[in-house]
């Protein structure tokens, strides 16, 4: 008998509770606060792209310039190589064709004492 | 069916601003903090755009992150209570004095004096008109204990309207 004044009570106190909590307008500010937010952070997005593309741009630049180097580095220490080859080359030649003219003299040599 | 959803920006920001400014109003009782709150809420949205689904995605998305928001801030900064919930309400209660009664400008203040987590499920339960389910959901806390914040929250709020609003409770 007692509970339903007491609930209808709970219930009015629930229902001011509603109406206390509506939901409060957003102060007009608000609005262009948050706008102007999502402008900086765009601008924040472009400068920071804006700032890294010289970057990326300077580090491609970097690595292509050490990729030449090293490319030019093995070329040139092939290079060598092969002249150096071709000059023991030319040496062996040099020297075939002396010892060949050496044996050539001491055969003339040996066939005259004969 | 989900992806044929265009989230417009400009437009949720009209439509949930209010929610979003009174959730963490409510949470903070400071307006500043309260601006500032909805300001990040709404950036962190504009990024998350294209991860919403449908416009119930996006309001419960802004709860979510409202109250978490206001939890974080409440956390960083011990907000004063009562007294400057007061002070505001002097400073710019001109026009929200027009709005709301003393009863409810009263309540607000109360509600202000309760636990966090009893003041987040009431202001969820009375401002949002949610289910203790949906709470429980949005606040990612069991069901149970969501119940008895808000048993409790309420049995506190009435006792401690009961002793300083007599005249309203008792219908005087």
């Amino acid at each position: 008998m007692e509970h339903e004044p007491r609930i209808g009570r709970e219930e009015e106190f629930e229902q001011e509770l509603r109406q206390a909590f509506e939901r409060r307008p957003a102060p007009p500010r608000l609005k262009r606060r948050i706008m102007d937010g999502i402008r900086k952070q765009q601008e924040a997005r472009r400068r920071a792209r804006l700032i890294w593309w010289p970057r990326i741009a300077a580090t491609f630049a970097l690595l292509a310039i050490a990729a030449g180097l090293a490319i030019w580095h093995r070329a040139e220490v092939r290079r060598r190589g092969e002249e150096a080859r071709q000059q023991v080359l030319t040496a062996f030649r040099i020297t075939t064709h002396a010892l060949n003219e050496m044996n050539s003299r001491l055969s003339t040599r040996d066939h005259a004492r004969e | 069916m989900a992806h044929e959803w265009q989230a417009n920006f400009e437009q949720l920001v009209d439509e949930h601003q209010s929610m979003v400014f009174s959730l963490a109003l409510r949470m903070t009782a400071d307006r500043g903090l309260a601006e500032e709150i909805a300001q990040d809420v709404f950036l962190e949205l504009n990024k998350r755009l294209g991860k919403l689904e449908s416009p119930e995605h996006a309001r419960f998305w802004l709860r979510r992150v409202a109250m978490s928001r206001s939890a974080d801030a409440l956390r960083r900064r011990k907000v004063r209570g009562v007294d400057l919930w007061v002070e505001l309400e002097e400073m710019h209660g001109a026009q929200s004095e027009d709005r709301t009664s003393a009863l409810a400008s009263r309540l607000e203040q109360l509600l202000e004096t309760l636990p966090q987590a009893q003041r987040a499920a009431l202001v969820l339960r009375y401002q949002e008109d949610l289910t203790p389910e949906e709470i429980a959901a949005m606040l990612e806390t069991p069901l149970a204990t969501v119940k008895s914040h808000l048993q409790r929250g309420l049995k506190l709020l009435r006792v401690k309207a009961e002793s300083c609003l007599k005249e309203f409770i008792r219908g005087a």
